[in-house]
């Protein structure tokens, strides 16, 4: 065991402690954090983009402002809300000690009206007992858009046809507007006699930018609701009735009839259960990929490099195996082992708290996290073991093409029904995925949390281990007797190499 | 009493139909260095690979150390292959710690053993140098150091010299003499004959899987045709029915008018005999050679067709 455990041991360091894995360790979390500052920098500094209306109608232009104007109140105050998040005692939240409207919750127009009523000074005052005495001040996000007047002749212009040719000059910064120091970023006409009748004519919305669709969105969501306001007015409602209509919500809780009353109502916990197999079946197909090519060049290296036949006086050939599977296979653990806790540490520390918790709770709150790591490792063996044998058999990458192309087909083929899988985890699907030996593990571990009939699991699973042993017993024989070959054997030669047959 | 430290009984090693090994016996006595001899395709690697248990025999006995397979006793084995590599990304060091280690030293006792022998070879500068830094021929000597760093009792090594220059050649004889004055016993093939008749005690001789010598140099030379090497312009045809002589045959060397010939012996033939014969012919000569067999000159005979025919059929007359 001890020669296992020190090439487990070499395999392990040399890619663990090698200069580019440090390297990306220590890189990725700065990356993440400089890129989120860049586009964070980037989105702050980037000036308000301007535009101009030609409402010939006289009534949609305050509409579209007002809408405008909401949008940027609704982005201070869901900015507000994660600041709160973030620098306010977690207790303070819970215990409701935050006045409304400035505890965190939903966005709804009544709670803007209040919150911007009182004022971002009230907002602050109300919050200042609770705040982290290193928690910086709070920053409102920056109006993204700047309406500019008409240039006279534009607002002169008799048609639309007019006014789009007047202004295309501004839209193409061949020109600019009185006092304008950027190109007009957006124009839109209204045309005399828009409305909602089918016949009426429609509103046109100019720019050259074609993927910033901001300004689009915010001006449609303005004229639609002008119109709706006009239409609820023509029924003798106000404009009040629409908002207070508009903002019902059918409140509505998920239940699972699996758990008593009290623990019955869908929990964050529940969530996060039901998105980890997913999670973790994709951290195998992950795992699997990565930690194959690893094997595959590391094996391909020490069979070109006849470093292999030393080891084999030295060791037996399944001492080296095993050895081999346990270093790369800890190898491919450790990459999704710090990002799953480094990632658990990070949403901690921003303040998520109780997210964190559930996720906590639902990994090493219940036994998942075994029957995961059980069938994980199951699948890992049995993949592990072709990319092994392949490798004994390359005497270079080149030499090892003509096996993977098939190998990764078998490998990510169930990928398309995993999807069903997830949706129906006791579908007609799921169970033929389940009963195939090499897809068991993955076809397991997306039902785990579904209860799937236990008649059903423990077959397949005593059925993926007997193929299991035969399988790596088979792979471990063309390893054997193809890893001490002086030319790479064919394809034709595999069932000779399975008999054992080494030259 | 002489130890056995490793014996091979009618071992057989067939792949398909194909007899690799065909079978061979022989033994190793403790503190022997044995010199395993053989063209390209003899047997000798498949051997090696049946003495360390890496491939199993088709058939036959083998006792290593005692031991009916070498996996219980290979920490106590130290093997150098013909075709050797190192992982390019480890330091020097690293390297001959890590199979000291894989051999069951210690690991501190396993680092300082890498020390000692880089600063005893002269690599003590390169020892935190990665392999793929290294020369050919300090990769080799890495190669090496990694084979006896576990201090083994049973060496086989594969062709040690190969890649190795002349200086390093010989400290590399130095090392095998040293290693025998502590005892140890130690197997190597080689292609170089002269490495081996400054080295060996004994050697065994293989072709074609099936052995063709087992014995010391003196051994070889008497069971290898005596001959002599005259050089003379006159014809030489009154000789071949002299008293002895087996064959003749004209060889390169000579100059101008003058010719070598070989003079092929029977076992225990007298040369003054054949000299006294070329002077009752009248046959002036310029040179008159007693040439003792080289190993070079018994492998090559024993090895090939040629060679193992002339030593299965001995008395064959004279033409």
């Amino acid at each position: 065991m001890r020669s296992v455990l020190l090439i487990a041991w070499r395999e392990y360091r040399q890619y663990i402690f090698s200069r580019g894995f440090l390297l990306f360790l220590i890189m990725f979390p700065i990356s993440v954090i400089f890129v989120g500052a860049v586009v964070g920098f980037l989105e702050h500094a980037k000036p308000a983009r301007t535009y101009v209306v030609v409402d010939q109608t006289g009534r949609f232009a305050g509409a579209i402002a007002e809408e405008i104007e909401w949008r940027w109140k609704r982005s201070v105050v869901s900015a507000w809300d994660a600041y709160v998040a973030m620098v306010v005692d977690e207790r303070a939240i819970e215990e409701g000690l935050i006045a409304e409207p400035f505890a965190p919750g939903t966005v709804s127009r009544a709670r803007l009206r209040v919150f911007f009523e009182k004022g971002l000074d009230a907002a602050r005052a109300a919050i200042a007992p609770y705040l982290s005495e290193s928690a910086p001040p709070f920053v409102e996000p920056r109006r993204q858009f700047l309406r500019l007047p008409l240039p006279d002749e534009v607002a002169a212009a008799p048609t639309v046809e007019a006014a789009a040719s007047l202004l295309r000059p501004y839209l193409l910064d061949d020109k600019r507007l009185p006092g304008a120091d950027r190109p007009l970023f957006a124009a839109i006409i209204i045309p005399e006699g828009f409305s909602a009748a089918k016949d009426a004519p429609t509103a046109e919305f100019w720019s050259r930018n074609l993927t910033d669709t901001a300004l689009e969105s915010a001006v449609s969501s303005a004229l639609d609701y002008a119109l709706q306001r006009e239409a609820v007015a023509a029924l003798g409602f106000s404009t009040d009735d629409l908002e207070a209509v508009a903002s019902l919500e059918g409140p509505l809780a998920s239940f699972r009839p699996d758990k008593e009353d009290a623990d019955a109502k869908l929990s964050l916990k529940d969530h996060i259960e039901t998105t980890l197999p997913a999670a973790m079946t994709y951290m195998l197909l992950v795992v699997i990929f990565g930690v194959g090519n690893l094997l595959l060049t590391n094996t391909i290296e020490e069979r070109s490099n006849k470093i292999v036949e030393v080891l084999l006086s030295s060791v037996t050939a399944n001492e080296l195996m095993l050895g081999k599977l346990i270093g790369i296979g800890a190898v491919g653990l450790t990459m999704p082992t710090i990002f799953v806790f480094g990632g658990l540490i990070a949403t901690f520390a921003a303040g998520g708290g109780e997210w964190t918790g559930a996720a906590v709770s639902a990994l090493f709150g219940s036994n998942l996290l075994a029957v995961y790591l059980f069938y994980f490792f199951c699948a890992y063996v049995i993949f592990a073991m072709i990319f092994l044998a392949i490798g004994a058999m390359s005497n270079s990458l080149q030499d090892a093409q003509s096996y993977m192309g098939p190998v990764m087909l078998i490998v990510f083929l169930p990928l398309p029904f995993m999807i069903m899988v997830y949706q129906n985890p006791n579908g007609l699907i799921a169970s033929i995925l389940t009963w195939i030996p090499i897809y068991t593990p993955y076809a397991v571990m997306m039902r785990a949390v579904s209860d799937p009939p236990l008649w059903e699991i423990v077959g397949a699973t005593a059925l993926m281990l007997a193929f299991a042993a035969v399988f790596v017993r088979a792979m471990g024989r063309i390893f054997k007797s193809a890893i001490l070959q002086g030319s790479p054997p064919k394809a034709r030669d595999v069932w000779r190499l399975l008999r054992g047959d080494a030259r | 009493m002489t130890e056995k430290v490793l014996s091979l009984d009618n071992v057989v090693k067939r792949f398909g139909g194909f007899a690799a090994v065909d079978d061979l016996s022989f033994s190793v006595e403790r503190g022997e260095i044995l010199g395993f001899l053989g063209p390209n395709g003899a047997g000798k690697t498949t051997t090696l690979r049946m003495i360390l248990d890496i491939i199993p025999p088709t058939s036959g006995a083998i006792s290593v150390l005692g031991s009916s397979s070498a996996i219980p006793v290979r920490h106590r084995i130290g093997y150098l292959p013909e075709e050797r590599g190192l992982y390019r990304k480890m330091r020097a060091a690293d390297t001959i710690a890590y199979f000291a280690k894989l051999r069951g030293v210690p690991g501190r006792a396993a680092r300082k053993k890498a020390n000692d022998l880089l600063e005893r070879f002269g690599l003590k500068d390169f020892a935190r140098s990665k392999n793929e830094a290294l020369s050919k021929g300090m990769a080799q000597k890495v190669q090496l150091l990694s084979t006896i760093a576990h201090e083994p009792e049973l060496l086989i090594l594969d062709e040690p010299f190969s890649g190795l220059d002349p200086l390093n050649q010989a400290t590399l004889e130095d090392l095998i003499r040293e290693l025998k004055r502590e005892g140890r016993t130690i197997i190597f093939s080689t292609h170089v004959m002269q490495h081996a008749e400054r080295l060996c005690d004994r050697f065994l001789i293989i072709a074609k899987g099936k052995k063709r010598f087992d014995g010391d140099i003196k051994e070889a030379r008497a069971s290898f045709p005596p001959r002599l090497i005259i050089r003379t312009t006159d014809n030489i045809d009154r000789l071949r029915h002299a008293p002895g002589v087996k064959r003749i045959t004209p060889i390169d060397g000579a100059a101008g008018a003058e010719t070598d010939y070989e003079i092929g012996l029977a076992p225990g033939a007298d040369p003054q005999v054949v000299l006294k014969a070329a002077f009752e012919a009248g046959i002036r000569l310029s040179r008159f050679e007693h040439a003792s067999a080289t190993l070079h000159d018994i492998f090559v005979a024993l090895a090939g067709d040629k060679g193992a025919a002339e030593l299965e059929a001995p008395s064959e007359e004279a033409a």
